[in-house]
């Protein structure tokens, strides 16, 4: 499932096969350069333990940064420009 | 049910129990391990399963030397063929498109996934399924018999235990210990209540230790899946089930180190010594799993996912149960059981394994996960 709004590029990827996650968040980051240099966030919402853990260094070696929020059981990658 | 029983239940399922909780805490999926190095060129998780290999061998061979040890190699450990290896490469195809192994899809569906339980009855049916080509596939691995009754490359070449496990224990610890010096066995951590896989990977050598001194075996499960997919099968096809040959045979006959009697056990549907020491590890995984996820407020059920998804652990769970049966066993019993005392049925599966995992990644990858819909 995918949202856009404003300048924030939601995808849920919960409960899906590993190693999805990674693979579509590389993919994500690749494809949404315009939106990720223009200012606008990707935001990807997992319960995957490891995409939580190997998202951030991936996407960091592209010249991303990362926060990670977890509420309500879930885990929120914000990914955006350093 | 006589006393030999009760300890067996008892270690079976705190091992299981231990084991799915730092199962899950520390992320600790094999497929996980060798699919990563295929689609990522990602290592750092099969260094910490070398890790748990090296620690197992030196930890079993030490139990060994001060005699708490009662049978070297263990019992259920069969002798080599070539079969072993188009098993392990079936194994690596299934487990990769299913998900996880056999012992990770009980800890992913403890932790609340959907496909892994939906694999976990592909598992069940490819396990059941195994009984009706036994004879063949038994027949071709008798064919394909390498060394004949020798159990271990020590037993294969010859040689005392101690010449080939010294060596490789050398080699494996200085391994280890460069790879500690640099960091190299460390994981980045951002998920809540992370365990570091290397404190898991000792933890879970341990709980294979001590299921090896007070039970015999290290810690196994495919053939409770048999087990269970054949009392389910035996619930609508009874008769049919009566006459197959694999499920009246029994595989496992022996006294068990802190016991008096001999037990048996094989993969029909009877409650016998195989689902004494096996049921309570799978019960144990998952329910380890289940309680660190709930811990964690992280016990969401998700099911609106890809059909192509869906269908991916169905096969592949279908696969991982049929080759768990033909390999036989699977990762946690050769790996963390078999490779640590140079088990020749488990070397020839991560023969195998290897580049079975690299087929399923490169499925998986090109079929199963799509961009976003």
């Amino acid at each position: 499932m995918t949202e856009h709004n404003g300048n924030i590029h939601k995808l849920d990827m919960c409960g899906q096969i590993c190693p999805s996650c990674l693979l579509i968040a590389l993919k994500e980051v690749n494809s949404r350069r315009e939106l990720l240099s223009g200012g606008g966030a990707l935001h990807i919402y997992t319960d995957s333990r490891q995409a939580i853990n190997t998202i951030p260094g991936s996407v960091h070696n592209m010249g991303y940064q990362t926060n990670i929020v977890k509420s309500n059981g879930l885990y929120c990658i914000e990914i955006q420009k350093t | 049910m006589h006393g030999e029983y009760t300890l067996i239940l008892i270690t079976s399922l705190a091992c299981g129990l231990a084991a799915g909780f730092l199962l899950h805490r520390s992320e600790f999926c094999v497929t996980g391990m060798f699919r990563d190095f295929f689609l990522f060129r990602d290592v750092r998780m099969l260094r910490v399963l070398v890790f748990m290999i090296v620690v197992s061998m030196a930890l079993v061979h030490g139990a060994r030397a001060v005699g708490w040890i009662a049978y070297y190699p263990f019992p259920l450990l069969g002798s080599m063929s070539l079969t072993n290896i188009l098993g392990g490469a079936l194994f690596g195809i299934g487990m990769v498109l299913a998900g996880g192994c056999v012992v990770g899809t009980l800890y992913k569906m403890g932790s609340g996934s959907v496909l892994s339980a939906v694999a976990f009855f592909g598992l069940l049916f490819g396990s059941a399924l195994y009984g009706e080509f036994h004879p063949a596939w038994a027949a071709l691995t008798q064919q394909l018999s390498v060394f004949g009754p020798a159990k271990t490359l020590p037993q294969a070449l010859g040689f005392a235990p101690s010449v080939l496990i010294i060596p490789t224990l050398a080699v494996g610890a200085w391994l280890v210990v460069r790879w500690a010096r640099r960091g190299q066995l460390i994981m980045p951590a951002h998920a809540d209540g992370y365990i570091q896989p290397w404190i898991s990977a000792m933890a879970l050598a341990v709980i294979g230790l001590v299921s090896y001194v007070v039970v015999g075996m290290p810690l196994g499960i495919t053939t409770s899946y048999a087990k269970l997919g054949a009392t389910v099968e035996s619930w609508i096809a009874p008769d049919h089930v009566a006459s197959l040959e694999y499920f009246q045979g029994k595989g496992l006959n022996y006294t068990p180190p802190f016991g008096e009697q001999a037990i048996t056990g094989g993969a029909g549907p009877e409650l016998d010594a195989i689902a004494a020491i096996q049921y309570p590890l799978v019960a144990g995984i998952v329910l380890g799993a289940f309680f660190s996820a709930l811990l964690l407020r992280e016990l969401k059920l998700h099911y609106r996912l890809p059909v192509r998804q869906y269908a991916s652990v169905l096969v592949g769970g279908v696969l991982l149960g049929m080759a768990a049966r033909m390999v036989p066993a699977c990762n946690v019993w050769h790996l963390w059981g078999g490779v640590p005392i140079l088990a020749g049925q488990s070397l020839l599966y991560v023969v195998g394994l290897v580049p079975g995992t690299w087929i399923g990644s490169h499925i998986l990858s090109k079929y199963v996960v799509r961009g976003p819909s």
